[in-house]
């Protein structure tokens, strides 16, 4: 009878240690299976970097390619005008987007109650976030194109792209007012300031640190961005654009025209590889120039210091 | 110090301009753009695919065969190409997105964390056609090799979308995963299991609505995805005997096709990207089936 309880406890702590052992061996193996995961993704990662710039580095770096005319037909071409309309572009861009974002995010930051008007504009936001920029490029196309007259220009480009990035400078208008503290406006607004004098001197500035960041960050993706502009602002140009009004040729679109275009020029792989290898090089300089902005200002206004 | 004016004289005359309330409804205005360009997003393309819908048919529209010099706008292919591709992409990057989140948020040292994030980040600001072009010259000849066709296709196409949408899926994931109470993990801790039975057991399952939505919104940028796709495909207007046989997708045929065509094939082409626009739309509500009351806005685009 004894030996029988005995027995039967010792069976369980058995099949417990087993068990056990199971769980750690199930443990150690997922474990396993994760980190090289996340190593296969930071490998892929490498590798397309180190790809695209071991590919193109030679050439971009060339002052002859940065600097240079491009060629339609013969090699040896440089990439200049494009380089300048995507800066361009990109300016533009931002010029319409930032007072309409920022705007659209302060309102919804700091007057919009929980009605009709929030939930539609909320909605709005979200549509056109997760709208295809394909979608926007020939919306515009058949809208400023044909409508306007205003086809091939850097201007309908720049239309098209503050749109698509609306939503991004208004969530991030929003966010960074949201973060600034409560009792800012409570002080500003209890010494008989008004709403939007408070708004403007007392939470913009607290705010302006993250709204710089989502500004960079979007010049980012407006250079790297292509099957919106390819037939709204164009993809070759061999001159230099100055006019809002004048075609332009993006990096991006350029790319594009290459891959089509290859058979033409003889060294068509040559441009479109270290056009690719300087536009990343541009892409990621922006996205460090993002990580430095919040950086510096998360230095510079503590909020302890603002108000010591 | 107080220069607006209702603050300074609240009492002041009628006829002072009320700074506050234009301020108020300008900025409602500026807001207002959202809902206006979407709008006109969704009329414009409505109105040019009318043509199409009123001359050809769905019927027409929506059988497998383009063919506009006899009068045939089927797009069933690239509808195909692009539900095979997003597919693909989902299989290939939803394992490598959640597994990297899992170890960002769960298992790396704090370091180690940061840097998988900051690469994911780097990750996602690669431009598409930069990705594209990497895939037309490296992947491409790649898999003529392994596979002996011409490489373009929808296996290429899928190996380039699950790049692209990972660092998507990764960042909402990871939210999802972060957001989870941490006396949940402490509680499966305490009870004795391991690392990988609370993850497995407790934090993936608390988390679920999160990782549905990052899936979704994955799976929108994949089906949106245009320039990067249209240097793999192929491009051909023909059914994919295999996966690494030419075809199209959605996007890549209206990006081809947009510039040179006219009349109904133009407008049966816009048909395509309202076709594009439902598949949003869905999307849009699916995440906010999943997020009643919290905001995944973010990482949407």
């Amino acid at each position: 009878m004894e030996a029988e309880v005995i027995d039967v406890i010792k069976v369980r702590r058995v099949a417990r240690e087993a068990q056990q052992r199971k769980s750690v061996r199930s443990d150690r193996v997922a474990t396993i299976a994760v980190w090289s995961i996340a190593a296969t993704g930071i490998g892929v990662l490498t590798f397309i970097v180190g790809v695209i710039l071991w590919r193109g580095l030679a050439t971009a770096l060339t002052p002859g390619f940065i600097f240079g005319q491009p060629q339609a037909f013969k090699a040896g071409g440089g990439i200049w005008p494009m380089v300048v309309s995507s800066f361009y572009l990109a300016f533009l861009t931002l010029l319409i987007v930032l007072p309409v974002g920022v705007g659209a995010g302060i309102y919804m930051g700091e007057y919009s109650k929980q009605g009709w008007a929030a939930r539609s504009i909320r909605f709005g936001a979200d549509s056109l976030s997760t709208v295809p920029s394909l979608v926007f490029g020939i919306v515009g196309l058949s809208l400023l194109a044909v409508y306007l007259r205003l086809s091939y220009c850097l201007l309908a480009g720049a239309i098209v792209l503050a749109l698509l990035n609306l939503p991004t400078i208004m969530r991030t208008t929003e966010e960074s007012l949201k973060a600034v503290p409560q009792t800012y406006r409570e002080a500003s607004m209890g010494l008989g300031a008004s709403k939007w004098y408070t708004i403007r001197k007392v939470v913009m500035p607290t705010a302006v640190p993250g709204i710089t960041t989502g500004a960079v960050l979007t010049l980012g993706r407006v250079i790297g961005e292509s099957a919106a502009v390819v037939y709204l602002v164009g993809m070759y140009v061999s001159r230099v654009p100055l006019s809002p009004l004048s075609p332009g040729a993006p990096m991006a679109a350029n790319i594009y025209h290459l891959y089509n275009e290859a058979a033409l020029l003889p060294d068509a792989a040559r441009v479109a590889s270290g056009e690719s290898a300087f536009l990343l090089l541009v892409v990621l300089a922006l996205m460090l120039l993002a990580r430095l902005v919040s950086w510096f200002f998360k230095r510079k206004t503590r909020v302890a210091d603002r108000f010591a | 110090m107080l220069r607006s004016k209702t603050a300074v004289k609240p009492d002041g005359p009628a006829k002072v301009i009320d700074r506050e309330w234009i301020v108020k409804k300008v900025l409602f205005v500026l807001a207002m753009m959202t809902v206006l360009g979407i709008l006109l997003i969704v009329l414009m393309v409505t109105k040019e695919s009318i043509p199409a819908l009123t001359k050809a048919g769905p019927f027409n529209l929506f059988s497998s065969r383009w063919d506009p010099s006899t009068g045939h706008y089927g797009m069933l292919i690239f509808l195909v190409g692009t539900l095979l591709t997003t597919i693909g992409g989902l299989i290939l990057g939803v394992p490598l997105a959640i597994g990297t989140a899992i170890f960002v948020t769960q298992m790396a040292p704090p370091r180690a964390a940061g840097f998988v994030s900051r690469g994911i980040e780097v990750l996602a600001g690669i431009p598409s056609i930069v990705i594209g072009w990497l895939g037309f010259t490296v992947l491409v000849p790649v898999l003529v090799k392994l596979t002996s066709s011409t490489g373009n296709g929808i296996l290429a196409a899928s190996i380039i979308l699950a790049i692209m949408i990972m660092p998507t899926i990764t960042a909402i994931a990871s939210d999802a995963l972060e957001s989870v109470p941490v006396e949940y993990k402490q509680g499966s801790f305490g009870l004795g299991a391991t690392r990988w039975q609370t993850i497995w057991h407790v934090m993936l399952p608390a988390a679920r609505p999160g990782l549905i939505v990052a899936v979704i919104l994955g799976m929108g940028r994949a089906i949106g995805e245009t320039m990067a796709v249209a240097l793999v495909i192929g491009p051909a207007t023909a059914w994919p005997k295999s996966l690494w046989t030419p075809t199209h997708t959605l996007t890549t045929k209206i990006l081809m096709e947009i510039q040179e065509s006219t009349g109904t094939t133009r407008s049966a082409l816009f048909t395509m990207a309202l076709v594009l626009l439902l598949f949003s739309m869905m999307m849009i509500m699916l995440v906010r089936a999943f997020t009643k009351k919290k905001e995944y806005a973010r990482g949407a685009a």
